[in-house]
């Protein structure tokens, strides 16, 4: 068994190993994004969907480009054909993984694999066969030097324990992961820098299923947009938020006109003026949040906001008919997460499977485990989605015991950084599995030092 | 009529007997709604596939070409053996074509792990503890209140009923 490391490491020990050690390549194989860079550094060198995509306008599948870069922006993805190599977040597609990994390697990372390491993310129980094809693609295509192979939450939680060195997280070493990514769903008690395994529970929705599901009410109530998945990410992503009371929502989403706090506009691309979608206005996009300090407002006085020369508008929408409105679909997308159940899913929702993964630790670390959540992954960045939580969790929850929901800064990146931090780490060598020892023990034996 | 047959002496009521084929018919016809519900918590992890049947037919019709082009440069004989690899090919890439996941869960077979390891089947959070199931409208998104009685799908109001008729009663089966 290999020593783990002792955390947290102060921030200056950091730099000065990433100087000191031969590169390691920190990959957060995602399965919407692959978050990738050299270990020791703050943030990953590319981000970007882990995909092969074929736009209207091309033959064959291109690479897509880094997110926020300025080419991002030029390439008109509509109706684009998506190739994932990742299937319900398990990698099954290891040929085109190989493609988008060696671009990955040759063009954004700028690495030779042959003389650096790989601290690779896995999700929780990957089958051994997935487990063979993963090494197989690591030291037989790519020949990297050495592999470690994490658990993405034990890495959230070692990023978290450092960032607070006083905090709770770091000093019981122990805390709850919910991680609810692209594709599924996950809360993971850590012990330790270890997920204990018995306790994971998983929810299979993830931010994949809840574009898809945009995607098919809007496609029945307005426009047909089932081929736009990179449209619907977009528009789910700033149109969508967690209603902290569903059922006050729906009534305050009846409102016509502008008395609807909820009904938003947006505009689709037109491939001429704009190869983006965008919100037609951002300001009424952002009212909501002000429904829900005033619990007074079905009683009939809303805020007097100054209404925007509606003919206009609305001789806009006549006159161009590509955009379409949002109400009741902003907050009932991401509802599906806390109640699985009114999709037809027979799972329990969110708040519940946290309580799940509680109970089936040992009592003694009940308490510090609910005070102790993180949420980390890119489908918790839904605003009003930790007060939500809390809500639904609180009277779940023995009232002799807190709870206590931290955010991360940056939820998508959060994996990353805790890798990076691991592998700037000096044991960070002697947890590995080099390729010797790959060729000579074969892999289910390399995979039992990871515990896993 | 077996049980009548059986047991003369107790009653049955005439309506039973009639409504008994509806609602086998009911039966099955709810089966077929659980069928559409998984079909479409399925469709919700699906990527824009569709398209990508048309890629690898290109792909074949390419390489096709050039095996073509090779079978003219060499002897007229290699052609039948050309033809032969082609069919293997196909064969072969039928076989290296990505299992998706549930395929592998299938093969892996967690069933016979010993029932202390956690393995992925065991990891799902399980039914929720409180059965009640908010419905919402199919047309409109409200609480919905009506359930269509032919296919199952729900609605709030009259309006959305006949939009329902009109353009999406039964289509999941289609």
């Amino acid at each position: 068994m290999p020593l783990h490391p002792t955390f947290p490491l102060p921030d200056e020990s950091i730099s000065a190993f990433a100087g000191a050690m031969c590169s390691v390549v920190v990959l957060d194989n995602g399965g919407g994004l692959i978050k990738a860079g050299h270990g020791g550094d703050l943030d990953p060198t590319a981000v970007l969907p882990n995909c092969l995509l074929r736009p209207l306008s091309s033959k064959k599948f291109l690479h897509p480009d880094p997110l926020h870069s300025s080419s991002a922006a030029a390439l008109d993805l509509t109706s684009a054909a998506v190739r994932r190599p990742i299937d319900r977040g398990y990698l099954i597609n290891a040929d085109l993984q190989r493609d988008i990994w060696a671009h990955l390697f040759a063009n954004h990372l700028r690495v030779s694999t042959s003389s650096s390491s790989l601290l690779l993310t896995e999700p929780p129980f990957t089958l051994p066969s997935i487990q063979r094809a993963t090494d197989e693609l690591v030291f037989e295509d790519f020949n990297f030097k050495s592999l470690y192979v994490a658990d993405s939450a034990a890495l959230v939680h070692l990023y978290e324990a450092s960032t607070s060195p006083q905090g709770l997280v770091s000093k019981a070493q122990c805390s709850l992961v919910v991680d609810c990514g692209f594709s599924f769903t996950h809360a993971v008690p850590v012990f330790q820098n270890f997920t204990l395994n018995y306790g994971v529970k998983r929810i299979d929705l993830g931010g994949k299923a809840l574009t898809n599901y945009l995607k098919e009410l809007v496609s029945y109530r307005s426009i047909s947009v089932m081929d736009e998945s990179f449209l619907m990410d977009d528009v789910k992503e700033k149109l969508c938020f967690v209603s902290l009371d569903v059922d006050r929502d729906l009534q305050l989403a009846r409102k016509p006109g502008w008395d609807n706090l909820f009904r938003c506009t947006y505009v689709l691309p037109d491939g001429v003026s704009h190869t983006k979608g965008f919100v037609k206005d951002p300001e009424a996009a952002r009212r909501y949040l002000k429904s829900t300090d005033e619990s007074h407002l079905i009683g009939g006085t809303i805020i007097d906001v100054e209404k925007p020369e509606s003919a206009e508008d609305r001789k806009r929408i006549d006159l161009t008919k590509n955009e379409f409105d949002l109400t009741n679909e902003r907050f009932l997308v991401p509802e599906m997460i806390f109640q699985p159940a009114d999709l037809g899913m027979n799972q329990a929702g969110l708040a519940e499977c946290i309580v799940r993964a509680i109970n089936s630790c040992h009592p003694h670390l009940h308490p510090v485990l609910y005070e102790s959540i993180i949420l980390t992954g890119g489908s918790t960045l839904f605003p009003q989605f930790a007060e939500r939580l809390e809500r639904e969790l609180r009277p779940l929850v023995p009232d002799y015991y807190q709870v206590k929901i931290t955010t991360q800064q940056d939820p998508i990146l959060g994996v990353w950084r805790g890798g990076s931090l691991l592998a700037s780490s000096p044991d960070f060598e002697a947890m590995c599995v080099t390729k010797a020892e790959y060729e000579e023990m074969g892999s289910a034996r390399c995979r039992r030092r990871f515990l896993r | 009529m077996e049980d009548e047959s059986l047991n003369p002496l107790r009653r049955m009521s005439s309506r039973t007997r009639k409504v008994a084929p509806k609602m086998v018919a009911a039966l099955t016809s709810s089966d077929n709604r659980t069928q559409a519900v998984l079909a479409r918590l399925e469709a919700l992890e699906n990527d824009n596939a569709g398209t990508e049947v048309g890629d690898l037919i290109d792909d074949d019709d390419a390489s096709l070409d050039d095996e073509d082009d090779d079978g003219y440069m060499h002897k007229k004989q290699s052609k039948s053996t050309k033809r032969k690899t082609r069919q293997a090919k196909a064969l072969e890439n039928a076989r290296k074509a990505p299992r998706t996941f549930i395929e592998l869960l299938h093969e892996a077979n967690l069933e016979s792990l010993p029932p202390h390891i956690p393995s992925y089947s065991r990891a799902a959070v399980g039914p929720p503890s409180s059965t009640s199931r908010r419905h919402f409208c199919t047309v409109c998104g409200f609480t919905a209140t009506y359930t269509c009685v032919r296919c199952g799908m729900r609605f709030c109001c009259r309006r959305c009923q006949n939009i329902h008729n009109d353009t999406r009663c039964l289509k999941f089966v289609a």
